[in-house]
């Protein structure tokens, strides 16, 4: 008997197509467990979030418009329209700013607040307050700064009581003031988060060659420029993702405090979106700014965990 | 057995009883939801009245409920009874096919001697009517009757009477007219009203493409309301609070729909306190004329095939329909045979009767949807720098989006 013939007896012997089959079948019951399990979890996925996905995209295809065009096909004329329409163009400009800021301000707040907070005794409340801010909704922001904006606001109150002078500027109301007042209140909800995200990469950093610069004569400078900042790194680089996609979708402050500013539809993509979708009825045309929208915090996403991944390895 | 008998019987006779009430009920669909509680009391007064309950849906903004309805009908299943705006808006929806014409029912309004053919006109699109008046509303102004009484000024019949009385408001340090840009949409109000004034025979071309944002009758327009913003005439634009604002002074005229006049008592004015008249034209000769705001109410093509829905739509239209909305809101829709559901509307339906003001359909309504938007924030801009060097660029930018608009045609 060869060596084959013998293995095979063996395993007749043991009942190893019982064994398999036997396998088999509970990992198809474990299989079947773990789907009902997750079904949950993927119908929340499939119907929330990947179908309207797959279905806006279709959309963006299509000819609707106010009350016909649904389902017909129009290629890809709705995406070619997008550079001719001047409010486009100027909510992508206004977009790229607010994505500019809401990665700086943000950031250079969040870490100077971190770094003054870290080692600062009896901080927990200064702490809690500045992050105080994040847990309010937007919209709720939104109306309580369009008050402090308002011409008659807090602000301009505190500017008369410095200035001692009435002071009546239209914050909300100008060209050159609305998205800096915007951008200001985005920053003051923001940046207490990205204190805490900070202040925990902080905690996470080792103490050793922190030690080891002070022993040889570092600077604070030094210490902060060529090793805490390195190390700080990938956290700094999921906040600034997390800052790129909330500048990218922000709407519901524009959409509350710009409100009664003549040009609110070019104030972000997001808003020129709203306009054209359900202001004008041009659906198709909403979804493909949707589309586009979608596709740039995409690849921007997609750029960013590439550096993470390589931060990662480099600080290994 | 006896009492499982007896339960089954009762299930029964429930099921029974309820079956025509489910069947006699009528959705009507509206953005209007500070409406609710008062349509509300419409539809409890018709099924009352005729069996048949109309139950209120509201959308809370104008924004989704467009996108409820197109979607709606897009996918082919219209609603059987709701609410729209007239002008351009109506056209497009009844383009749809999916909105049932009303002709019959017209005649009938019209032979029971409340409505007049110059109601049905908002509602008509190639020749047909489609949609019977949720409301009909004048746009007027309303003044402080005791500050006029107290300056010695009487209702203006003329435009330099309006101007004389604006100057004696400035100058006993008052403000004499309430605009603001608040929600947006508002700043077509004075235009709309110094072009039908300064040129009527201008106002139905710039809706149509005939006449351009940038030629000299809306060029007259912006030199005359920045002329008024440099005497002091306006209360300041950026405020938010429009109605309160009547209520505290801040303005002693507003030019506004009469639908206001209820809101404005709401907020604290004693009706008696209320004044009301038609703007004067400004130039000499010109007919007497009002501008109108309708707000269509329609049925699908299917809901007029269902009997249920058209005794609503019957209910709606009829004095005891009119009545009930007009006690509970101060709406006026159109039906002289009704009680008039306030002074002010009394006042305005006097004043149209004696001088047989034609109606002009609102700005607002009248201009293509796809302009509406972005032409009322160029008048917004406007509003908030009145002057004249604005007044250029916001003409040239209007003329140029309808220019691109009509071009597209």
């Amino acid at each position: 008997m060869d060596r084959a013939a013998k293995d095979k007896a063996l395993l007749d012997r043991i009942g190893i197509d019982q064994i398999a089959r036997n396998a088999r079948a509970r990992r198809r019951g474990q299989l079947g467990l773990g789907l009902v399990f997750m079904a949950p979890a993927l119908i929340m996925v499939v119907g929330v979030l990947l179908a309207p996905v797959l279905f806006n995209i279709w959309l963006s295809f299509t000819k609707w418009r106010k009350f016909t065009g649904f389902g017909e096909y129009a290629g890809f004329a709705n995406y070619e329209r997008l550079p001719s329409n001047p409010f486009f163009n100027e909510a992508l400009i206004n977009t790229a700013i607010w994505v500019g800021a809401s990665v700086v301000f943000p950031i250079a707040l969040g870490l100077g607040m971190a770094m003054f907070f870290r080692n600062l005794r009896g901080a927990e409340t200064f702490k809690n307050i500045i992050f105080i801010p994040r847990i309010l909704a937007p919209t709720a922001v939104g109306v309580l700064w369009f008050y402090v904006y308002a011409p008659d606001g807090l602000l301009n109150r505190g500017l008369g009581l410095v200035s001692g002078r009435d002071v009546d500027i239209g914050w909300l109301y100008n060209d050159a003031t609305v998205t800096p007042a915007i951008i200001a209140t985005f920053v003051w909800q923001t940046a207490g988060l990205v204190m805490v995200l900070l202040l925990l990469g902080l905690a996470a950093i080792p103490k050793d060659p922190i030690e080891a610069a002070h022993i040889d004569g570092a600077s604070r400078w030094q210490i902060f420029r060529y090793i805490t900042l390195p190390l700080l790194m990938p956290t700094l680089l999921m906040v600034t993702i997390l800052s790129v996609l909330a500048g990218f979708t922000v709407f519901d402050l524009l959409w509350v405090m710009g409100a009664n500013y003549p040009g609110q539809r070019s104030l972000a993509l997001a808003v020129f979106m709203y306009f054209e979708a359900f202001q004008k009825g041009s659906w198709a045309f909403g979804s493909a700014v949707a589309v586009i929208i979608g596709l740039v915090v995409l690849c921007v996403t997609w750029f960013q965990t590439v550096l993470q991944a390589r931060v990662d390895r480099m600080t290994r | 057995m006896k009492l499982k008998g007896k339960l089954m019987g009762t299930a029964v006779g429930v099921l029974l009883a309820a079956a025509p009430a489910f069947a006699q009920e009528v959705q009507l669909f509206h953005d209007k939801g500070f409406w609710s509680e008062q349509l509300q009391t419409v539809g409890d007064a018709a099924r009352e009245a005729t069996g048949v309950t109309i139950t209120e849906t509201p959308y809370a903004n104008a924004e989704q409920y467009k996108a409820f309805v197109q979607a709606s009908i897009a996918s082919g299943e219209t609603p059987d009874m709701f609410t729209w705006w007239t002008g351009a808006t109506f056209a497009e929806l009844v383009s749809s096919g999916q909105i049932a014409p009303l002709d019959d029912l017209w005649a009938e309004m019209i032979a029971n001697g409340g409505y007049g053919e110059a109601s049905k006109e908002l509602f008509m699109v190639d020749g047909q009517a489609y949609a019977v008046p949720l409301l009909l509303a004048r746009w007027v102004v309303l003044y402080n009757k005791p500050l006029y009484a107290e300056l010695g000024l009487e209702e203006p019949k003329t435009w330099d009477e309006l101007m004389s009385n604006a100057d004696a408001i400035v100058a006993a340090g008052e403000t004499p007219f309430l605009a603001t840009v608040h929600e947006g949409w508002r700043g077509f109000i004075w235009f709309q009203e110094l072009l039908l004034r300064m040129h009527p025979e201008a106002y139905n071309g710039l809706n149509d493409g005939s006449v351009a944002y940038d030629g000299p009758e809306v060029r007259a327009v912006f030199e005359a309301w920045s002329d008024m913003y440099a005497k002091g005439y306006f209360s300041d634009p950026r405020s938010t609070e429009e109605f309160n604002d009547y209520v505290r002074g801040a303005g002693a005229m507003y030019l506004i729909g009469e639908w206001a006049a209820g809101l404005v008592v709401e907020a604290g004015v004693p009706a008696d306190d209320l004044g009301v008249f038609i703007m004067p034209n400004a130039v000499e000769g010109a007919p007497a004329a009002v501008i109108v705001e309708g707000s269509p109410l329609v049925v699908s093509v299917d809901g007029a095939q269902d009997e249920t829905v058209m005794a609503a739509l019957r209910f709606w239209v009829s004095d005891e329909g009119a009545n009930a909305w007009g006690e509970a809101t101060g709406n006026y829709i159109g039906n002289n045979s009704a009680e008039a559901p306030n002074a002010i509307v009394a006042e305005v339906n006097a004043d149209i009767a004696e001088t047989g003001a034609a109606a002009y359909l609102r700005w607002w309504e009248a201009v293509p949807p796809d302009l509406q938007g972005e032409l009322v924030a160029e008048m917004n801009r406007f509003m908030l720098d009145p002057t004249m060097e604005t007044a250029d660029e916001v003409m040239a930018t209007m003329q140029s989006l309808n220019a691109a608009y009509w071009a597209d045609q």
